[in-house]
């Protein structure tokens, strides 16, 4: 085998562990990882009507859990979701629709009529804004703490313990992100970049620049 | 010499063009999940006896969830994952489709086993309680629902009709959607036995 050769393969390798590196580096491509299945299941909205998961594919779905009788200083996931609300039309979303979805952990008391009067309490646009429980409660526990992993707990008292957050799913029903924490930035702030982020990936995401979606996820580089 | 420097830098570019054509990722038919927590290891009844996914750590699983008297999309999937076994010749060893049934009240375990062999000799077919088969379906995102049919089939499930690829360690690898192939499954299959 000639030196030359022998060289070429070198700078071709070298080049080949350059680009891959700033790939990695630069992150000219973000997505958000493609965590795990969400749950399927069939609640019941605030009108009576019933919501499957099935309903929502091919949409983004932004889901929130409480209680409608969680008693101050109740963490308030209503004002970040009425912040995304009002501000949706800041993001670019292709047309791809997005539903909010918040699950009711107190079917006891939250009936249809009792979260009816407390979406349109805090404002919530019901076109886009649903408001949900099932009576089977050992299903519910299901969906929403092994799928969902929002850990909730009776505690006796008519109280419900639990942790607030917000699971965002994609179109395909793969949870994309979960919001368990306060961050740096306010929560709407950063579910509102991602639903961007998304909707880049959905719009993209075709030919030979599904390769550099895959690539992004094969490095890792996941939007903050 | 500035036509050596020009080949030489042309021949690099067009190496390391080749060399990411050639050295590209594999390319999934299905939807890639990336989780870090094995899937949901449930414990179901077949015509042998117990069955959960865990049994077959080693091997990829394939889930499927659908029912016997299914009238067309669970045949096809069932039809087109045995093909790709039989494509896959001896490397179908190291692959297990178990097929969780929806329909506990006309698919028992031994009507489970006689269906799943008509399509290929190492299917299994599992079932159980109402709340079981609830507890699996949610945890793998299939809805599922029973709807009226005619008076020769009796009552329909509508199901997500969604194959599942558990890889060798029990983390769910793959989704792949209804509607693929027989050759873009074992295309698939092939790739996650040489990772």
């Amino acid at each position: 085998m000639s030196k030359t050769f022998l060289n070429a393969i070198y700078v071709f390798a070298a080049l080949l562990i350059l680009a891959a590196f700033a790939f990695k580096v630069f992150q000219p491509i973000q997505v958000l990882p493609r965590m795990r299945i969400a749950p399927a299941y069939q609640f019941t909205d605030q009108d009576g009507q019933p919501l499957t998961s099935e309903t929502l594919r091919g949409q983004f779905a932004l889901y929130s859990f409480t209680y409608t009788q969680c008693p101050a200083p109740c963490y308030n996931m209503a004002e970040t979701m009425q912040e995304i609300q009002s501000r949706l039309g800041e993001v670019d979303l292709g047309g791809i629709p997005v539903t909010f979805i918040t699950i009711s952990l107190d079917p006891d008391r939250d009936t249809t009529e009792v979260l009816k009067a407390y979406g349109e309490s805090i404002g919530a646009d019901f076109n886009h804004w649903k408001f949900v429980t099932t009576t089977n409660k050992d299903l519910l526990k299901t969906i929403v703490g092994a799928g969902f992993e929002t850990y909730y707990e009776n505690i006796g008292d008519g109280s419900i313990r639990f942790d607030p957050g917000y699971v965002l799913v994609d179109g395909w029903g793969v949870i994309r992100a979960e919001y368990r924490y306060a961050t740096e930035v306010s929560d709407a702030d950063r579910i509102l970049r991602h639903l961007g982020v998304l909707a880049d990936e959905v719009k993209n995401s075709k030919g030979s620049t599904k390769l550099a979606y895959e690539a992004a996820h094969l490095f890792l580089c996941y939007a903050p | 010499m500035r036509i050596k420097v020009f080949l030489s830098v042309f021949a690099a570019i067009a190496g390391l063009a080749a060399g990411m054509y050639f050295l590209r990722p594999h390319t999934f038919h299905g939807t890639v999940i990336q989780s870090p927590e094995r899937s949901f290891d449930f414990t179901l009844t077949g015509a042998q006896g117990d069955v959960s996914p865990s049994d077959f750590r080693g091997k990829i699983v394939l889930l499927y969830f659908g029912y016997t008297f299914c009238p067309d999309i669970c045949p096809g999937t069932l039809g087109n994952v045995a093909q790709a076994l039989r494509d896959m010749g001896e490397k179908a060893d190291e692959v297990q489709l178990i097929m969780v049934s929806l329909d506990p009240e006309r698919d028992t375990p031994e009507k489970l086993a006689e269906y799943m062999q008509r399509f290929h000799p190492s299917f299994i077919g599992v079932t159980g309680s109402q709340e079981q088969l609830d507890e699996a379906a949610s945890l793998y995102g299939i809805y599922y629902q029973k709807t009226e049919g005619s008076s020769a089939t009796g009552y329909l499930i509508d199901h997500t009709a969604t194959l599942l690829v558990l890889d060798r360690e029990g983390f769910l690898k793959l989704v792949f959607p209804f509607g693929v192939t027989a050759d873009e499954i074992a295309d698939d299959l092939k790739y996650i036995l040489r990772q």
